[in-house]
């Protein structure tokens, strides 16, 4: 089953000479895929991800999101989407300093009006899907880089998302880290999360089973390394 | 498939975002605390103010009149008929009357004390029902009866006692007039409608004539007449008391000198509220200056719960809802203080405490107001923010 297909699509930022950050993507995901999307910085990447995961429409061309066509939907429903479609991981992680881990995770479903004992249950559990059940009542600055990566992949995955989008999950770590966050990844990706990570880095590249390489606003390449 | 933010949750992520700057909040909430407690100390004080005032109009009525009949225009020279009392209780609606006589006289502590140094205090010789009259009341001894206006004994207004350094009457101390000692029987207390009465001493008449020759033409009339006439006394009053010289009678109402400062109260209560208005104002652009900053350095977070989920409703209700919340802790800060100051003043100044709820009531939704604009901008721009600019690195 289809959960991602891009169709043409173009996204065109306005100036002089105006950008093509994205010249034509064709492209579809299959609910349980794990890839990702490498190219160098100014490929498109950051663009590529902003529109597949909803938060930016594309100038042509069509976005489907779980069979859904985001072009005709208004920001309510956008927003809907993201908040029970799709999940984002960032490379700056953007966890909430004040708050512990529990709480951080638990904002992730807080736009679904969950109750807050729910929302509370239901984080703890994500912790403990990261390897982190034994740092629930951690704030941020308490935690070590990795960590705060899981606390921010827990919060991506708590709402069970169609979709989970990490923009240069492994950016900020070092390279011991960012085989445990990959590794992390796969054990998710079993578990039957749909997982698409955007890097630049070729070497966390090469640990998922499909590979895709954009440049210039175009796919040049798409491959499945472990059909 | 929708977005949904439950009221309980903009309530807490408006608590969190302020208690993650507190220092920020506690300042910004400052200004409207100061100008609500200027609201609420003003019109608590003035109301306050007001509760006493009325309470000693009540004591003391208003349907007294004080007539001084006048000198004529040469000064001291024309007199008024010694029957003008009488004449002037003949007027129907009057109910009664009293009156004094200026002594031509001066008080001083003791015979050693220059004659000239007088302490602006005039010796009256008066009635025996004088302070009935005036409903004014003694703070030690008695006022004068029949016995004793007959001999030298002399009562003191509350200014008059304090000024010649008469405390008590314990032992009975005497004060020296004009060549005659007088022993002082009696010491009034304060009355803010007569300030004329304060600053004297009485004796009796028969007293004053035999030593002073003073005769009973009198120099004030204390007239208490029926509340529905008393502009009609008034008006035939100077005529019946002074026929030959009626324009050189003076009426005056006594009580109308203490609603003409209230009315002047009133003048500076609303000056000191518009004061408080301008504090409210200004407070209120602080507000939305430390908003539209906050916005600022809160873009990621704005991207970051735009990804989560959040409609531009919902960022905008956050931020909203943050403004009212600090202008609300600032309103509560100021009836706090405001009541405190109302209440020290009141107590300092032995007022009746009185604080109008629907003056909190206001301030308080002046307070929430303020924040509500305050927050419109700021809430604004922050909904406006592209989710994708904002999360971008």
């Amino acid at each position: 089953m289809t959960v991602l297909r891009l169709d043409g699509v173009t996204k065109i930022y306005p100036g002089a000479p105006p950008v093509h950050a994205l010249d034509g993507v064709d492209l579809a995901f299959a609910q349980g895929e794990l890839g990702a999307v490498v190219g160098p910085s100014g490929s498109g990447k950051s663009t590529l991800l902003h529109v597949m995961g909803a938060l930016d429409l594309p100038t042509s061309g069509t976005v489907e999101i779980d069979g859904i066509d985001i072009a005709s939907l208004s920001d309510r429903a956008l927003s809907g989407l993201r908040s029970n479609k799709i999940g984002f991981i960032f490379q700056d992680f953007f966890l909430i300093s004040g708050l512990t881990a529990t709480a951080n995770v638990a904002e992730g479903l807080i736009y679904r009006g969950l109750a807050r004992s729910l929302r509370n249950e239901r984080a703890k559990y994500a912790l403990e899907r990261v390897g982190l059940g034994h740092r629930l009542d951690h704030r941020p600055n308490q935690l070590s880089g990795g960590e705060r990566q899981r606390v921010a992949i827990a919060r991506a995955i708590v709402g069970d998302p169609a979709i989970v989008f990490a923009d240069e999950p492994t950016g900020n770590l070092d390279s011991a880290t960012s085989e445990e966050i990959a590794g992390l990844f796969d054990d998710l990706n079993t578990d039957g999360a749909t997982i698409i990570v955007i890097t630049h880095d070729r070497d966390l590249a090469a640990h998922f089973p499909r590979l895709i390489e954009l440049r210039d606003g175009l796919i040049t390449s798409d491959t499945a390394l472990r059909a | 498939m929708k977005s949904r933010l439950r009221p309980v949750d903009v309530v807490g992520l408006g608590f969190r975002g302020l208690a993650a700057r507190p220092t920020r909040a506690v300042l910004t909430a400052i200004g409207i605390a100061i100008g609500i407690a200027a609201i609420v100390a003003v019109i608590g004080i003035s109301a306050s103010g007001r509760a006493d005032l009325i309470a000693t109009l009540d004591r003391l009525g208003t349907n007294l009149l004080r007539v001084s009949p006048g000198s004529g225009v040469f000064g001291t020279g024309s007199e008024v008929p010694e029957e003008a009392g009488t004449m002037a209780s003949r007027i129907g609606p009057v109910e009664s009357i009293s009156q004094t006589t200026r002594v031509d006289a001066s008080v001083r502590r003791n015979d050693l004390i220059s004659e000239l140094e007088t302490g602006g205090l005039a010796v009256l010789a008066s009635r025996t029902d004088l302070l009935d009259q005036l409903s004014v009341g003694l703070v030690d001894g008695r006022f004068l009866d029949e016995a004793t206006s007959q001999v030298p004994t002399i009562v003191l207004g509350a200014v008059a006692a304090e000024r010649l350094g008469i405390e008590d009457l314990e032992p009975l101390p005497r004060v020296y007039v004009d060549g005659h000692w007088f022993t002082v029987i009696g010491i009034l207390e304060e009355t803010e409608l007569h300030p004329d009465v304060e600053r004297s001493v009485f004796i009796g008449y028969p007293v004053a004539n035999t030593l002073f020759e003073t005769t009973e033409s009198p120099t004030a009339l204390y007239v208490r007449a029926s509340p529905d006439f008393l502009n009609d006394v008034a008006e035939v009053i100077p005529a019946t008391v002074n026929p030959q010289q009626p324009d050189a009678v003076e009426v005056t109402r006594p009580s109308d000198a203490l609603l003409a400062r209230r009315a002047a109260n009133e003048a500076l209560t609303q000056l000191l509220i518009g004061l408080g208005a301008v504090a409210l104002l200004v407070a209120g652009v602080a507000i939305a200056n430390v908003m539209v900053m906050s916005v600022l350095e809160r873009r990621t977070e704005i991207g970051v719960r735009r990804a989560l989920g959040a409609t531009k409703r919902h960022i905008r209700l956050q931020f909203l809802f943050e403004s009212i919340l600090l202008a609300g802790i600032g309103g509560i800060l100021g009836i706090a203080l405001g009541g405190g100051i109302t209440i020290a003043f009141a107590a300092n100044r032995d007022l009746t405490l009185s604080v109008p709820p629907e003056g909190i009531a206001l301030s308080i939704a002046a307070a929430l107001a303020i924040g509500a604009l305050a927050g419109l901008y700021p809430a604004w721009r922050a909904a406006r923010i592209p989710p994708a600019e904002a999360v971008r690195k």
